[in-house]
């Protein structure tokens, strides 16, 4: 109890000393931070590890209660919704359509080219714990971390799109930083015109376009891929559309559905590997030996 | 009176720690992976404020920085930068409880406003300082004013729900200490 009565005390000495060594601890770790940010990340990845995952019991039914009473909402504009679904259902019976017999002479003219795609890019599913809890921050939280064999950078997406990159890795579970977060630069493609440049996000739901050579040749509707530049996201991945906004700036229309992120596919991706030798061509000089060796025939 | 209960400051010091729990789980659900959702008050330092001023005796420093750092880690800021910030809002309220137990809910508001901005403002210059990168002004200082609107309903649920409220002369009396 004596305790107790020295915490009653507001003003004592012990108080202004618990004080001083609280903040001096509080600021020491966040100058560690600034130091030396990889160690105190990993330590922040093992607290969230240790206690989101008990958390999830309770989360899970918490949120789909949320998401149903939102849904809810939802069923008043049930008939306009339905229209509207209707007239997209007969768009798409004509896309079906021409997909299905593209997706026929795809099938052959793989057959005749004998492509093989590349079969090590497999995928691990996981499910979205938790998002990053603040406005300021894109992230979410995964449920396979090093368990799964989940590595640092790999690439996740969403089934159609890109969503991110896995950063912080804690033995069961990862946190993937978005695509949207403003920390997150992404080399891309800008398809039909091949133009590259980098997918900056900003916190806002269409990131925009930065470093692009030639605007002129971009245009709206134009597909987004990643380019595989830098090496941390495979070639090819789907990223979006090219929209402009009324400032006249190219932003990306994601094709991930970033509303209800409930399962993302984390991307096995053992790196690019670079052509570091000179390709074997014949130089002048080895032409003629080589000429010379068949010669004597 | 169940203010004599001597195991009480211990309940009511789990009841607050619960409490931020319960705060950060709910920040925590992921209701919101789009950009652009809501901006909610800082319910973490409103709810600290608030039982700064009114108990001392719930929020020992200890406490309170613990479960600063554990929210720092758990949202994603850099750890220690806020916590240590508000720690040191909250202290200093807590020096203020005995001059502003008599003081009406305006006095303590104005007081609660300064500390709320001081932090925010403090947090984003120390950033800027170091180099960090840091959210957008413009819902950063959003966050400041709706945290500060605030207030007065979480001393409400505070005062009204929970049950803390600020200490008479006839409580700290009856426990037997001077104050």
């Amino acid at each position: 109890m004596a305790k107790d009565r020295n915490s009653v005390d507001y003003g004592g000495p012990l108080r202004r000393l618990v004080l001083a060594v609280l903040i001096l601890a509080l600021t020491g770790t966040f100058l560690l931070w600034r130091i030396d940010s990889p160690r105190v990340e990993r330590l922040r990845a093992q607290v969230t590890d240790r206690i989101l995952p008990n958390m999830d019991w309770a989360m899970a039914p918490v949120t789909g209660t949320i998401n149903l009473f939102r849904d809810f909402q939802s069923y008043r504009r049930i008939a306009e919704q339905n229209a509207e679904l209707r007239r997209e259902l007969r768009q798409m019976e004509a896309w079906k359509e021409a997909a299905l017999q593209l997706e026929q002479e795809n099938a052959r003219l793989l057959d005749l080219n004998n492509v093989r795609l590349d079969p090590r890019l497999t995928y691990i599913t996981g499910v979205v714990l938790a998002d990053s809890g603040s406005p300021f921050r894109q992230s979410v939280l995964l449920n396979v971390g090093a368990r799964d064999g989940s590595v640092e950078g790999w690439a996740t997406m969403d089934g159609i799109g890109l969503v991110g990159r896995v950063s912080g890795v804690a033995q069961n579970t990862a946190r993937v930083i978005m695509v949207t977060d403003a920390s997150s630069r992404v080399p891309a493609v800008i398809q039909p015109s091949g133009q590259k440049a980098i997918v900056a996000g900003d916190n806002t739901a269409a990131p925009p376009i930065d470093f692009l050579e030639n605007p002129d040749l971009v245009r709206a509707g134009d597909r987004v891929i990643t380019s595989g530049d830098g090496g941390v996201f495979p070639a090819g991945l789907l990223v979006g559309q090219v929209a402009e906004d009324p400032g006249g700036r190219l932003r990306v229309r994601l094709a991930a559905d970033y509303e209800r992120l409930e399962f993302l596919r984390v991307l096995r991706h053992y790196g690019t590997e670079p052509v570091s030798d000179t390709t074997d061509v014949l130089t002048p000089a080895e032409e003629a030996a080589l000429l010379q060796e068949e010669v004597p025939e | 009176m169940s203010e004599l209960n001597p195991a009480r400051p211990w309940t009511m010091r789990i009841a607050f720690a619960a409490l931020i729990v319960v705060i950060l789980f709910f920040h925590m659900l992921p209701l919101q992976t789009a950009t652009g959702g809501w901006i909610w008050p800082d319910f973490i330092l409103a709810f600290a404020l608030a039982w700064s001023v009114r108990r001392p005796d719930f929020v020992p420093l200890a406490l309170l920085a613990l479960l600063f750092l554990l929210a720092d880690l758990l949202l994603q800021r850099p750890p220690g930068l806020w916590a240590a910030l508000a720690l040191v809002a909250c202290s200093q309220m807590q020096h203020q409880a005995r001059s502003l137990r008599d003081a009406s809910l305006a006095t303590e508001l104005m007081s609660a406003a300064a500390w709320i901005v001081g932090v925010g403002i403090g947090y984003r210059i120390v950033l800027a300082v170091l180099l960090v990168d840091m959210p957008s002004l413009a819902p950063a200082l959003l966050q400041i004013v709706i945290t500060v609107m605030a207030y007065p309903v979480v001393v409400g649920i505070t005062h009204a729900l929970m049950g803390v409220r600020k200490s008479t002369p006839h409580d700290m009396g009856s426990a037997g200490v001077r104050t």
